[in-house]
């Protein structure tokens, strides 16, 4: 039996965060982003994804971290919709049997959920998103 | 009554902490930011499994200038200038967590304190706890059990 838990990895301003392969839909590049000035500023844009417009977060505004917006763009499904995510880049995909352990406790505000946990990828910590807490 | 406590400086200032349960000290390390996170915390980080809230003990107590909101604690200077500082792991309520300090000084036996003094200047008062005497030297004896309630 495969008891392996499955997560992209990817990078934001040099820091690496998982998002579990469960919610994943496309790996791609962000291009053909239309503006929409009815979105909030944690929004990039709209996309049209096989035929339907989804809204394409930018993380780096989300996570209030510098930089320009991500040229990766990442297409999960959460509880809120199909949301195209704009990511640094995505660098690689991590199998593992361990659990994510829990965000310690005192290190932000609890009404933040953000984040699902944090995840060992060899000598690092990966901060897991939570795809269905990104949004207000 | 008598206890062990763990003596540490930071900003020129010397602190104490009771001696209960396990307790690491390590070299300081560069923890895993976390974006959003309180501005005294400098990160997390994994120790034999465990994963710790480090946080910038001397922000903590007002002991330095606070960043942004919404930005991970960083020393003016950069990490170069963290070199010779320790992390001390602890655990308060259940709860572990690392602190920043300077160096860590030496164990000594105090009696606990009975009252924290009103005020030291130029210090945050909530996690004081007292203060004793140590060859002339004054040491701030501090308690933990609010700094998970310190936002």
């Amino acid at each position: 039996m495969d008891d392996k838990i499955r997560f992209l990895i990817v990078s934001l301003e040099g820091e690496s965060f998982a998002l579990p392969i469960t919610s994943l839909l496309e790996i791609t590049v962000a291009r053909n982003i239309q503006k929409d000035q009815k979105l909030s500023e944690i929004f990039e844009g709209k996309l049209d994804y096989r035929g339907k417009m989804i809204p394409v977060v930018n993380l780096k505004k989300v996570l209030k971290l510098p930089g320009n917006p991500g040229g990766g763009l990442i297409v999960v499904k959460s509880s809120k919709g199909v949301l195209g995510l704009l990511v640094d880049t995505a660098s690689e995909l991590l199998e593992t049997t361990q659990k994510p352990f829990r965000m310690p406790l005192g290190v932000l505000n609890p009404s933040l959920h953000y984040y699902a946990g944090v995840l060992r990828n060899r000598e690092d910590l990966v901060v897991l998103l939570n795809e269905d807490g990104l949004l207000p | 009554m008598m206890h062990n406590y763990l003596l540490f400086r930071i900003a020129e200032r010397y602190l104490g902490v009771k001696l209960q349960g396990a307790i690491e000290i390590l070299p300081w390390r560069r923890s895993r930011p976390v974006p959003l996170s309180y501005s005294y915390i400098e990160g997390i980080m994994e120790y034999r499994g465990t994963v710790y809230p480090v946080f910038h003990l001397a922000q903590v107590l007002g002991l330095t200038r606070t960043g942004p909101i919404g930005f991970t604690a960083h020393a003016p200077g950069g990490d170069a200038l963290r070199k010779g500082q320790s992390i001390i792991l602890l655990e308060e309520s259940g709860k572990p967590f690392g602190i920043t300090v300077d160096s860590v000084v030496k164990m000594a036996r105090f009696e606990d304190p009975k009252d924290p003094p009103a005020e030291i200047k130029g210090f945050d008062m909530k996690l004081v706890k007292g203060i004793q005497f140590d060859d002339d030297q004054e040491i701030t004896l501090l308690n933990f059990e609010r700094l998970f309630y310190a936002g």
